[in-house]
């Protein structure tokens, strides 16, 4: 399918001091290619948000390299790596985290308005992913006067004005119902395939991840499964079958993984 | 088990937010400590002026005697009621040269026990002539010890009249506690000013009485000094004394009275002898002199006398001279006379010679032509006789011829010619015999008639003969008579030579009598000046002796009229209000007390306003686990207690903390820096004050405690599984700007985000405004009461009282002494412009309040203007005092509520009560003034206003000159005092001084409140709003924008604060300038222009220090912790 966009090497993460030590990633290595939905899934506790938060920059690896575009992000400082944060990746919360005392617009503007990007511009993308979103009605209203969906749309939204190469969500869908985590699931879902926007999601919704072209699970800290839809012959019932399967065998059955 | 499960957790808790527990500690500790320290700052004070009191055993009271005060009335003191000790004394201002500089110094004698002096250097005075002196003194005038001082005594009188000796070895220096610090208070001589002191042994006086006695009083030592309690102890025995003055008092007048009595009887007795012995003495002189004028008279009446005989002998002699010089005169004549009559006798001779020798010329002539006619006769005759001869011999010869011719014997030729000679002489003979014949005939006749001519000559000659001889005869009697009168003239002058020789002898005899009486005359004149001298000398003399008598009545009618004078000795009873500065002491305790009043509470508000957040904000954070524990079936009271607990944990601790730091370090920084000013009292007492710590330890506790309760009670209503969920983030609101679209607009994401947050956040906002404006305000007051004293000087003497100098004029002297020291200012050439005035301090009332004034009284209300300016202090507006102008100053206005066109009433003449329309107030600061013109003056006291009090100025400012007039003034004896402007100005910077300590603990004080509000503010703030600020870290922010968008915020904030800092400021200051001003003294209002800048400035630095502190703490925010999932 296209070329490799994010290529994680060695990773390792591993959180206290000494005695006590606890290794959220050990040693994870795997690609991410351009246009991919990609979905990772694991249990509590088995370090998928850890990986996340580690290509978002937000923490640092004790071990391992990550490349972007074959750029090593964890060199980035300072003024290039909140740039690197701004422009190159868009990371969408559980919680939202929109600020509540913006309205939707301009929560979605923030990103573009802190960068310097032209206004005019930036409002017109800003239209132009409400349009796609369909939250045009909401633009001017503040956070706390819409639904859960329309937020985390209007996440989204903030997340891509900036049209980074990489969507980041970590658990999207986790704070929504199931009407509206399914309606944002397929905006996600036709954002990639539209806006040609790599997006790699943490869920342990096996719902959630059957709307993802790859899976990889990840369990004690290293990638121990992974999984892809035959597309497009495969359905996304079927594709979500499998996940279940394989959640099941994840340390004997779903209730762990859920 | 549930309460061991809670109890543990507690603990956990406190460790788990140690910094929060520590931040409410602290905050509370800081809060306690300032209101408990600066508010003990000032017993603190008082107890360290008491401290210093007792230890140095400094009077309670002093008694001053107006005439002095002996064992029997300190015997009387020591018996009072109240009095432990009574240490009598002796004190005296004298005058030291200090390099042409007359300082006067408080000659004090060392008591036992009380009043200790401490010695710096050298030693305490051993024996008399030895003196400790002044420490800062000694320093100041680069004095040494062993050094000699000489004293004068700046009056009249000698200094050994007060002192037995009047030069002094310094052998020690030190300081006494009767001062606490350079100021030394006034005196009567020199420039009035008292520069120093020195402690003698009390030998070293020569007073027959004590000056002073101190008192000491029973139990008073206990008390602390500045108090009610101290004071009304004192009061008390105060009272005491005083109510046995008037006894003593009288008896002491007696006393004096009689010793002065005898002492005048025995003056009068010595002045009646001087005078006897002066009469004596001067009657003798007198008669000495009278003798000698006498003799003098005699010696001039003889020379008068001989003068007379003198000029009598010379008027003789003149008149002799005279007789003589008429005789000689006379003799002149005589021989005018004779020679004119000898003149014409000489001519009458010589015209008789003449005529004689005429006569006898023509007798001569006569008997000559007689002669001559007898000659022509006889020649005739002869002639005749010749011709007759003649013709007898032509006759004969004819005769002859003829006889010849007749002879023929002749020749013939000669016959002819003998014949024609014959024929002629025949011829001839023939005519000539006729004529001879004729002429014989005439000749006859002529001699006939001259015969008779000869005859009748003969007879005239006779007879002129005769005449002539009888002419010959009178004048030979003329000759004899001239003879005579010649031989009588030359006998008169002999006579006048005589006279003359006699005259001359006479003059020179009289020319001796001159020369003997210029003699005599300058011998008079000798003795006359020997006489006038004797008579000067006498006259000096009597001068001298009436003057000296006259003195002598003088001093005795004065003593008279000073024993009349001694009313009864006055006693003046002093508390230590009477040492210099004792009062400002206890008006700095009193200063402090009013700024603790107001800056710590300001403090202790915003502490609590923070442990209130603070708490508020942990329950709600804690929220979640409230409600588990609620869920749990916990009481309210136990889950309330966690907290309740651990605020109250925090808040005790921190109040302990805060007393027991707090009220040693405050009061010491306090007290310390007023030892600045009190060099002299080194002790530094801080006890805790209980009862300020228990009041602000409660104040706290309360605060905290109910904060705390009442933020749980809030949670605690809630159901367990609303509290469970996280709280409902706070609405994001449109704010009133964004109406203003063309503002809002205009504004970025940020800003508004910004704005939004500001308002969103009310809490935050009003407390952090609160804390700002709290420390801008602190700040304005700090520099603002800094610019309303420095501009008292400035304005009271620089634009309102512009007098340089004030004489208060001795009432009791006699008005020609009043005058001298006027008519000197009005002579000394560096003076420009005096004034007379009258100025008495009265009492005006309102109703029933009431107030002492200065009755201010210029002698010329056109003179005034120049030396008084009335104005609004608002307006500006000047206004004059007219003749029926009533000013009051303004804050004698104030405190008796006065406006214009009120009624005041004051006692008038005879005490009857006068009322009087204020006409107008004016601006001033210093005391309080009552102007009227002196035509008001005479309606209220019936009376013209006599002038006690004169006003001048100097051409150019020049301190030594106006120190050297006001030495002179206070020499001229009408003069009692002399104040100078700049004295009290210099007052005023001293008072200054010891404010900028103030000033510098507001500031700091202000710079922590800024501090502690922004930092904790800003913590909680952070804390609460970390998701939002790691979302938009995640979305892109530079850190810098990250702290941008938070510090913005404080930014904005501290903008607001600082603008209601200036009106909070304003206002506080206002209060705080009326609450530390004293009664007497107005301050300014204004606060400069450069203090809200610098106010402003010092705020924002504190926020910026905050701010920046806050940015690395925003840098370090972890994104994953922030964000992550609340379960």
């Amino acid at each position: 399918m296209g070329k490799t966009l994010l290529e994680i090497q060695g990773l390792k993460k591993s959180y206290g001091r000494k005695e006590g030590e606890t290794k959220a990633l050990n040693g994870v290595s795997f690609q991410v290619l351009e246009g991919e939905f990609l979905g990772i899934m694991g249990s509590s506790g088995s370090g998928k948000t850890t990986l996340l938060n580690c290509i978002a920059t937000m923490i640092k690896p004790t071990e391992g390299k990550i490349l972007l575009s074959g750029e090593d992000i964890g060199r980035f400082k300072g003024k290039k790596l909140a740039q690197f944060r701004g422009k190159e990746i868009g990371y969408l919360f559980q919680d939202f985290e929109l600020l509540d005392n913006l309205t939707v617009e301009e929560n979605i503007l923030l990103p573009s308005a802190i960068h310097g990007d032209s206004r005019k511009q930036a409002e017109n993308k800003c239209m132009e992913l409400a349009h796609y979103l369909e939250m045009q009605d909401v633009l001017d209203k503040f956070p706390s006067q819409i639904s859960g969906g329309q937020k985390q749309r209007a996440a989204a939204a903030r997340a891509l004005i900036s049209q980074p190469k990489i969507l980041l969500a970590d658990e999207p869908t986790g704070a929504l119902d199931s009407h509206s985590a399914k309606k944002l699931l397929e905006k996600i879902n036709g954002v990639c395939k539209d806006f040609k926007t790599t997006v790699m999601m943490v869920t342990h919704d096996a719902n959630a991840a059957s709307y993802c072209s790859r899976i990889l699970f990840i369990q004690d800290g290293v990638i121990f499964h992974e999984l892809r839809r035959q597309l497009p012959e495969e359905s996304q019932s079927d594709f979500y079958r499998r996940i279940l399967e394989v959640t099941a065998a994840l340390g004997g059955g779903s209730a762990n993984v859920l | 088990m549930k309460k061991r499960a809670i109890r543990k957790d507690f603990y956990v808790e406190i460790r788990k937010s140690l910094g929060r527990f520590l931040s409410i500690f602290f905050i509370v500790a800081m809060g306690v400590a300032f209101f408990s320290g600066i508010r003990a700052g000032e017993p603190d004070m008082r107890y360290s002026g008491d401290a210093y009191f007792d230890r140095n055993n400094v009077m309670d009271l002093r008694v001053i005697g107006s005439l002095g005060l002996t064992e029997k009335d300190i015997e009387a003191l020591e018996k009072t009621e109240g009095v432990e000790r009574a240490e009598p004394g002796y004190s005296a201002d004298m005058l030291l040269n200090v390099e042409g500089n007359h300082k006067v110094l408080h000659v004090a004698s060392i008591l036992e026990d009380m009043n200790k002096y401490t010695v710096e250097e050298g030693r305490m005075p051993e024996k008399s002539g030895e003196c400790l002196m002044d420490g800062d003194f000694l320093k100041a005038h680069g004095f040494k010890i062993g050094d000699k001082i000489t004293l004068s005594s700046g009056t009249k009188d000698a200094v050994t009249e007060t002192l037995k000796t009047d030069t002094f070895e310094i052998v020690g220096s030190g300081s006494s506690s009767m001062y606490f610090t350079y100021a030394r208070g006034s005196s009567t001589v020199g420039n009035g000013e008292v520069s120093g002191f020195i402690g003698v042994l009390p030998e070293d006086f020569g007073l027959e009485a004590y000056t002073e006695c101190y008192v000491s009083v029973k139990d008073a030592k206990a008390l602390t000094a500045f108090t009610s309690r101290y004071n009304a102890k004192v009061e008390k025995v105060q009272e005491n004394i005083e109510a046995i003055a008037d006894e003593q008092g009288k008896r002491r007048a007696d006393e004096i009275r009689d010793e002065a009595k005898a002492e005048l009887a025995d003056a009068r007795e010595e002045l009646e002898n001087g005078k006897k012995e002066a009469e004596e003495k001067l009657t003798d002189a007198k008669k000495q002199i009278d003798d000698g004028e006498k003799q003098l008279q005699e010696g001039k009446n003889q020379l008068e006398k001989a003068n007379q005989e003198l000029q009598n002998g010379k008027n003789k002699l003149y008149a002799s001279q005279k007789e003589i010089d008429a005789a000689k005169k006379e003799i002149s004549n005589g021989w005018s006379q004779y020679n004119a009559a000898k003149k014409e006798f000489d001519a009458q001779e010589a015209a008789f010679k003449e005529q004689y020798d005429a006569g006898m010329a023509e007798i001569a002539k006569g008997e000559e032509e007689l002669t001559k006619a007898w000659d022509a006769f006889y020649s005739q005759k002869s002639e005749y006789d010749k011709g007759v001869a003649a013709l007898e011999q032509a006759k004969e010869l004819l005769a002859k011829l003829l006889a010849s011719l007749e002879s023929g014997a002749l020749p013939p030729e000669q016959v002819p010619e003998i014949q024609a000679k014959a024929d002629a002489l025949k011829t001839e003979i023939a005519e000539k015999e006729p004529v001879l014949q004729a002429a014989g005939q005439q000749i006859e006749a002529a001699k006939a008639a001259l015969e008779q001519k000869q005859q009748e000559a003969d007879i005239q000659f006779a007879e002129a003969k005769k005449q002539l001889e009888q002419g010959q005869a009178a004048i030979e009697t003329g000759r004899q008579q001239l003879e005579a009168s010649r031989q009588k003239l030359v006998s008169g002058e002999e006579q006048a030579k005589k006279g003359q020789q006699q005259i001359d002898a006479g003059w020179s005899k009289i020319r001796e009598g001159e020369k003997q009486k210029t003699e005599s005359e300058a011998l008079i004149a000798e003795n006359e000046e020997k006489l006038a001298q004797a008579k000067e000398e006498y006259e000096q003399g009597k001068a001298e002796a009436d003057q000296e008598i006259h003195d002598g009545e003088e001093k005795i009618k004065d003593a008279q009229l000073e024993i009349n004078k001694i009313e009864n000795a006055q006693w003046y009873v002093q508390d230590r209000s009477a040492l210099p500065e004792y009062t400002g002491f206890g008006d700095n305790a009193d200063r402090i007390r009013a700024i603790a009043k107001v800056f710590p509470i300001l403090f202790f508000i915003v502490a609590a306003l923070i442990s209130l957040t603070t708490m508020t904000r942990m329950v709600e954070e804690q929220r979640t686990q409230i409600g588990t524990l609620k869920a749990l079936g916990y009481g309210k009271l136990s889950i309330a207690g966690k907290y309740l607990n651990y605020a109250l944990l925090a808040t005790v601790g921190g109040s302990v903390f805060g007393v027991l730091f707090g009220e040693k370090i405050f009061p010491y920084i306090i007290v310390n820096a007023y030892k600045i000013m009190y060099t002299h009292v080194p002790d530094i007492v801080i006890p805790y004050n209980w009862e300020y710590g228990i009041m602000a330890a409660g104040a706290a506790i309360l605060c905290t405690g109910l904060a705390t309760f009442l933020a749980c009670y809030k949670e605690l209503a809630s159901q367990p599984a609303v509290l469970m969920r996280p709280p409902a983030p706070k609405q994001g609101k449109r704010v009133f700007l964004e109406r203003i679209p063309f503002i809002w607009k205009h504004l970025s994401f940020i800003w508004k985000s910004t704005i939004r947050n500001l308002i969103r956040y009310k809490k935050r906002f009003f407390m952090t405004v609160f804390g700002i404006g709290g420390c801008m305000a602190l700040m304005i007051v700090g520099f603002g009461l800094r610019d309303s004293i420095f501009a008292i000087g400035k304005l009271q003497y620089g634009e309102l009282q512009l007098y340089d100098g004030m004489v208060i004029l001795d009432t009791d002297a006699e008005e020609e002494d009043r005058q001298e020291p006027i008519e000197y200012l009005s002579s000394e050439k560096a003076v420009s412009t005096v004034m007379e005035g009258y100025l008495k301090k009265v009492e005006i009332s309102k109703g029933d309040e009431q107030r002492e004034v200065y009755l201010s009284v210029p002698a010329n209300l056109e003179d005034n203007k120049k030396f008084q300016v009335y104005r609004n202090r608002i307006t500006k507006k000047e206004f004059n005092l007219e003749e029926n102008s009533v000013i009051i100053t303004e804050k004698a206005a104030k405190l008796l509520d006065l406006k214009k066109g009120d009624k005041i009433t004051l006692d008038g003449q005879d005490g009857n009560k006068t009322e009087l329309q204020v006409t107008d107030i004016c601006e001033n600061y210093m005391e309080h003034y009552l102007y009227i013109s002196p035509e008001t003056y005479k309606k209220i006291y019936g009376e013209d206003m006599e002038p006690n009090t004169v006003y001048f100025k100097m051409k150019e400012f020049n301190k030594q000159e106006l120190k050297k007039i006001g030495e002179n003034i206070l020499n001229k004896r009408g003069a009692l005092n002399v104040t100078y402007t700049y004295n009290i100005q210099s007052q005023l910077d001293d008072m200054l001084e010891s404010l900028d300590i103030v000033i510098v603990v507001l500031i700091i004080s202000a710079g922590l409140l800024a501090f502690v509000v922004l930092y904790n503010l800003n913590n909680i703030n952070i804390t609460e709003r970390k998701r939002e600020l790691a979302t938009i870290k995640v979305l892109g922010f530079y850190d810098k924008e990250v702290s941008a968008y938070v510090l913005r915020e404080n930014i904005l904030l501290t903008i607001i604060g600082v603008v209601v800092g200036i009106a909070l400021g304003s206002i506080l200051h206002r209060f705080v300038i009326v609450t530390v001003e004293i009664d007497s003294v107005m301050f300014t209002r204004i606060i400069e222009n450069i203090s809200f800048v610098l106010s402003a400035a010092l705020t924002c630095m504190f926020s910026f220090l905050v701010n920046a502190v806050m940015y690395f703490k925003l840098k370090k925010i972890d994104m994953v912790e922030s964000l992550k999932s609340v379960e």
